[in-house]
């Protein structure tokens, strides 16, 4: 990947200090000059990824053009036959400047040189001198272009800088000190143009000018982490890794994040601490350039939440119930005891995995039940469906979201990606910035759909249209899109690339499976598969959705599973009993539970065999993400008490089963992998770890960017090929849905997500508490007029299985039905559209 | 909502005047001035509410311009101009001796909560100097006798309302 | 008459003075650069100087230095800026007396002195720990943490070299 050049682009000289170099015509001057002649032009507030301002002059250059005769057009030659150059008279910012034919820079002239020195010597005149104790001390761009360009030493009286506050907290996470700062607006322009939430601004003007943020809570934004990466100076710092370290001390580890399905690529900033037994923790997470996937973005949830790694909650030693109670045991015997347990299945042996458990695991899990004669195997959450459609109609070989842009379309359907997967929510508000036109289609409000409604961004127009249906009619609502909206059919059926992304906000499993059959069938017949940024995604819970699919673990079965429970059932890395108020019953028919945990939990407690596994950071293997790429991940940190990786435990009951000899490493299962599943041919872990060029270049040794972390030393990834890729696809039936109906009094409780809720895995990440919200339950006015609830009244919501209390709130929402986020309550709450009553328990507590 | 049901005719036709609702900034935000006496925080929510912008967007417009005032000021704005034409005329001196009259500084404001005295640059109003703004409105070729009085003036006036309350 | 010879040698040198010393009770004087164990200073107020920014430990061509910093705060202080070193060690085995951490640190917090006198019987009581290291609360003045005056301390680092 080179600057990004279209087929049409047209290529054009331009000459930098005497060298002649063929670039895009219309690529910005401070990105050719870094990437094709190798010259560091220096910049504070530019930023490729966001649209130029030329602010701080930093950037200045020599610039001119080469002299052409207006009748003739041909070249002026002067006296010695070299081409006339009319020179600008004055400097010019070089990141405002697109490349034109016969355009000639100087970046190594005097007058160049004492510019940049001046800028630097203005922008130190009152800029403490903090870096012995700031956070960006070590990887900061203006330290490092201070000593590249800078003067030798102040000419002003140190005493007398001015003094402004040092610790202004924006928010929770994030801290603003006013002395660094040096007003490149970076971190405004970040958040008013990439993340579309305006909540960062300038207040005052000249030297009191500073950061504020009016929003409430401060800084209200899942993207606020980036900006502290962006930051030039170590103004913006995180809460989170606050004097944590500095930053020559860490050593970066590539990881994945374990989230969601985005699959962002994410670096382990590690260091060894005393309070972590001298053993190397995580001190922070910096994201890693993928800029086929993440680009250089990580949501605050993958930043700020990787504090389970080490809670000291976690599960640390293997536990076997011999009576009724689970007491900690030996490794011995804990194998002993579930190799008793399956050999006494006589076959009937099922497994349900989650999905952020990785490939490796999966596999050797498979063998496990397969070896014992068992067959079936369950994806857990049993809510989304249309992974076999992902495989088959999926995005194209290559695509990149970020290459969407006019002329392309983008449905979302039954999606809250704001709060599902917050990166693709960015990438593609993104492409609608750049011309994409948004369809977004849901049964209630959602983010995506303000800035589908949306006309203008930015000063600039924009597209889109917001499509309602009733609650669980997301199929039809597509199916009959032709017909309901045929203007909004048009345009994506017409687009030149169609990307659909279909999830199961407000579905059960029939009702998301029906959803993505005619999302497919739309793309198929419309032509829009088989393509590059063409096809279907899904934000299918957990960093590993689709690699459950492609190893067999299937959502259908798990619903047979519940149906009729085995005599030994596995749960490998899911939390049934947590996440669905119905999983106690099921559970408690199976005669044995072997749960494979990170935490105690609910599931654990139905549960004669816990065995603690490792988290992502604490072993290597692969996820599968959303876009079908298969995604790397190392060790990190050290493993906390006796927890083992999933594959090793597996690998080594199969052993004691008489299954083969237990394997020794994460490569060798992905090697057996490569040569049992087609799909995974390619994915050695040595092709896993490939690193191309990317554009821009960033991180590395030249920090003017900003963050040393962004270097990607870990892999790409590899896609795996659709079927659609390799071949022809049909359209398929789509099955018709049998709707949740509720009678009078009842309402129909659709479950939906919040990025920031009391998960297990979340809970340990206190700094983000404050920003998880108060339980709730969403209701239309008219519901909440007939049942005489008003807004914050503490109801007692009751379906099948338990009942939580959480707040009433009257939102936007259809008659009948009533949101109710998962994950909020410590109890469970429904998976699936629940019929659900509502009592009133007590009225509204006034501040 | 105050602002929009008091001043909802003065907001419409600023909103019309524009095409996009967000240019309404800045002559919204002078209502909102008028009506809370300053740029609040409930004035900066509900401008930003009525053109559908964050309350931190709005707030960085008052924050730049300078003649939205985010501090309560009294009930008597005195902008004195000493930029160089008044400055020649003694507009410094007038400044700082309007200051120790009213016993405040640069900014401050009495304590009876009657006059906030600041410094200006040009108002435009050269040949008038010494001369200053009152609530957006000029008092101009001043000196501390006429002030004084004026003052005295403002100061009865005011004691004459609290006596009838 | 070599014997003679030799003896003769022997008792001129009986009367001279000897230029051995009975260490360890006779010390000699030490070169005022002499570098020995490290102290880590306090400012008379008794407020620590060193800021945890770690440039010693960057600095040491040993490696023998771990520093770990954390946030002051005004309930609980230990520095006068915003940033002290929770832990502090320096491996005396690994430690060169080079003198280079003594040249990095910003605050001259920490210094090299005339001790020399270290032995080990394990090699684990050869890290010098914070506690270990640190100069005695000069007397009047506080110890640390304490409690202090919110406001009093605003500086990201407290202003050189005269900092109260």
């Amino acid at each position: 990947m080179a600057i990004p050049v279209k087929d049409d682009t047209k290529l054009v000289t331009v000459k930098i200090d005497d060298k002649e170099y063929q670039v895009p015509a219309g690529a910005n001057l401070v990105d050719l000059a870094k990437w094709y002649a190798d010259n560091d032009i220096p910049v504070f507030c530019y930023h490729p990824k966001l649209e130029p301002v030329g602010m701080c002059r930093m950037c200045l250059v020599e610039l001119g053009s080469i002299m052409r005769d207006r009748e003739t057009g041909d070249v002026v030659l002067d006296d010695n036959g070299e081409p006339t150059v009319r020179w600008f008279p004055k400097l010019q910012t070089a990141c405002t400047q697109t490349a034109s034919d016969g355009m000639v820079v100087r970046t190594n002239t005097e007058a160049v040189d004492e510019t940049r020195e001046n800028v630097l010597e203005f922008l130190l005149t009152s800029h403490p001198l903090d870096c012995p104790i700031c956070d960006k001390g070590g990887e900061c761009p203006l330290q490092n272009l201070t000593m590249e360009h800078g003067p030798q030493e102040s000419r002003m009286i140190y005493s007398d800088k001015m003094h402004l506050q040092k610790h202004v907290p924006l928010g929770d996470l994030i801290f603003l000190d006013r002395e660094r700062c040096i007003q490149c607006a970076r971190c405004v322009r970040f958040q008013d143009e990439l993340v579309g939430d305006a909540v960062l601004g300038f207040h005052e003007r000249g030297r009191r000018l500073q950061i504020i943020t009016s929003s409430d809570p401060g800084f209200d934004t899942y993207f606020s982490g980036n900006t502290t990466d962006i930051c030039p100076v170590g103004a913006l710092t995180t809460a989170d890794f606050r004097f944590g370290a500095r930053p020559w001390e860490m050593t970066e580890i590539p990881s994945i994040s374990p989230w969601d399905a985005a699959g962002e690529n994410i670096s382990l900033s590690m260091r060894l601490d005393r309070d972590f037994g001298g053993r190397a923790m995580i001190k922070r997470v910096m994201p890693r350039q993928n800029e086929y996937v993440n680009e250089l973005w990580i949501s605050d949830k993958t930043r700020f939440g990787h504090h389970f790694t080490r809670s000291l909650d976690r599960l640390v030693e293997p536990m076997v119930s011999f009576g009724d109670k689970l007491t900690d045991q030996s490794w011995n015997d804990a194998y002993k005891a579930a190799v008793t347990a399956l050999e006494g299945a006589s076959g009937d042996v099922a497994a349900i995995a989650g999905g952020a458990i990785s490939n490796e695991d999966l596999w050797e899990l498979r063998q496990l039940v397969e070896g014992l004669g068992g067959s079936r195997l369950g994806a857990w959450p049993p809510t989304h469906g249309g992974a076999d459609l992902v495989a088959e109609v999926g995005v194209g070989q290559d695509t990149n979201l970020k290459e969407l842009g006019a002329g392309d379309a983008i449905l979302v359907v039954a999606s809250d990606l704001e709060e599902e997967v917050p990166i693709w929510r960015l990438r593609l508000k993104r492409a609608q910035d750049r011309g994409a036109y948004l369809v977004v289609a849901n049964a209630r409000p959602t983010r995506m759909e303000e800035f589908a409604l949306d006309t203008q961004r930015n000063d600039k127009p924009v597209e889109g249209a917001a499509v309602r249906y009733a609650p669980g009619e997301a199929a039809a609502a597509i199916s009959d899109l032709k017909s309901s909206n045929k203007d909004v059919y048009d345009r994506l059926a017409d687009a030149t690339n169609l990307v659909v992304v279909a999830g199961a906000d407000g579905l059960d499993l029939d009702g998301n499976k029906a959803l993505m059959q005619a999302c497919a069938n739309l793309l198929i017949e419309t032509d829009h598969v088989g393509k590059a940024n063409n096809g279907l995604m899904s934000p299918i819970p957990g960093p590993n959705g689709m690699g459950l699919h492609y190893l067999g673990y299937t959502p259908e079965v798990t619903q047979d599973i519940v149906a009729n429970p085995p005599k030994v059932l596995i749960v490998a890395q899911a939390e049934p009993a947590e996440d669905d108020p119905t999983a106690t019953e099921w559970l408690s028919k199976v005669d044995t539970v072997i749960t494979l945990s990170l935490f105690p939990d609910r599931t654990t407690s139905y549960a004669s065999i816990v065995l603690p596994i490792q988290s992502f950071a604490e072993r290597d293997g692969t996820f599968v993400n959303g876009e079908r790429r298969v995604q790397r991940f190392y060790t990190a940190q050290g493993p906390l008490g006796e927890a083992v990786p999933a594959w090793k435990i597996l690998t080594t009951i199969r052993e004691k089963l008489g299954q083969g000899r237990a394997k020794l490493s994460a490569a060798a299962v992905m090697l057996e992998i490569t040569k049992n599943v087609d799909v995974f041919a390619e994915m050695r872990y040595k092709n896993l770890s490939q690193v191309t060029r990317q554009f821009p270049e960033i991180g590395g040794d030249d920090l003017y960017y900003g963050g040393t972390a962004y270097q990607n030393r870990g892999g790409l990834g590899i896609q795996i090929p659709s079927a659609a890729d390799s071949g022809k696809v049909k359209a398929g039936k789509v099955a018709s849905v049998k709707a949740t109906k509720a009678s009078k009094g009842e309402l129909i409780a659709l479950p939906i997500t919040e990025l920031y809720n009391r998960s297990n895995a979340f809970m340990p990440s206190g700094l983000v508490h404050a920003r998880v919200a108060v339980p709730y339950v969403t209701l239309s006015s008219s519901d909440a007029d007939d049942l005489g609830l008003v807004d914050g009244d503490l109801v007692e919501v009751s379906f099948e299985g338990g009942a939580v209390r959480v707040r009433a709130t009257v939102g936007d929402v259809p008659a009948g039905v009533a949101l109710l986020p998962q994950h909020l309550t410590d109890e469970p709450t429904p998976i699936v559209p629940t019929v659900v009553t509502l009592s009133k328990i007590a009225q509204p507590v006034l501040a | 909502m105050a602002l929009k049901e008091k001043y909802n005719d003065r907001i419409q036709l600023h909103l019309s005047k524009y095409p996009d609702s967000r240019s309404a900034v800045m002559p919204l935000l002078y209502i909102a001035q008028e009506e809370y006496g300053y740029v609040n925080d409930q004035g900066v929510d509900e401008v930003a509410e009525i053109l559908d912008l964050d309350p931190t967007q709005v707030r960085s417009i008052a924050g730049f311009y300078t003649m939205y005032s985010e501090k309560p000021k009294g009930k008597y704005w005195l902008q004195v101009c000493t930029d160089l034409a008044c400055a020649l005329n003694g507009a410094d001196e007038f400044h700082k001796a309007l200051k120790d009259y009213l016993g405040v500084e640069e900014g401050g404001t009495t304590e009876d909560g009657l006059f906030t005295v600041e410094h200006v640059m040009c108002l435009a109003a050269c040949d008038k100097a010494p001369m200053l703004q009152c609530n957006f409105h000029f008092m101009e070729d001043l000196d501390m006798d006429k002030m004084k009085a004026w003052v005295e003036e403002k100061r009865a006036e005011y004691q004459a309302e609290l006596d009838a309350k | 008459m070599n014997l003679i010879k030799g003896f003769a040698t022997t008792f001129k040198h009986v009367l001279e003075e000897p230029v051995t010393l009975q260490y360890p009770e006779q010390m000699k004087p030490f070169a005022e650069r002499f570098k020995g164990r490290h102290h880590l200073r306090r400012y008379d107020n008794g407020l620590e100087k060193c800021i945890g920014c770690a440039l010693c430990a960057a600095a040491c061509p040993a490696d023998a230095i771990w520093v770990e910093a954390a946030e002051n705060s005004d309930e609980q202080r230990f520095s006068p800026g915003e940033r002290y070193a929770k832990t502090y060690e320096i491996n005396m085995l690994r430690c060169i007396f080079c003198g280079y951490c003594e040249d990095a640190c910003p605050t001259q917090a920490i210094e090299l002195g005339h001790e020399h006198q270290m032995s080990f019987t394990d090699r684990r009581d050869a890290i010098y720990t914070k506690t270990m290291l640190i100069d005695p609360v000069p007397e009047g003045a506080d110890g640390t943490p304490r409690e202090v005056e919110p406001g009093v301390f605003t500086r990201a680092i407290p202003d050189m070299p005269d900092a109260k």
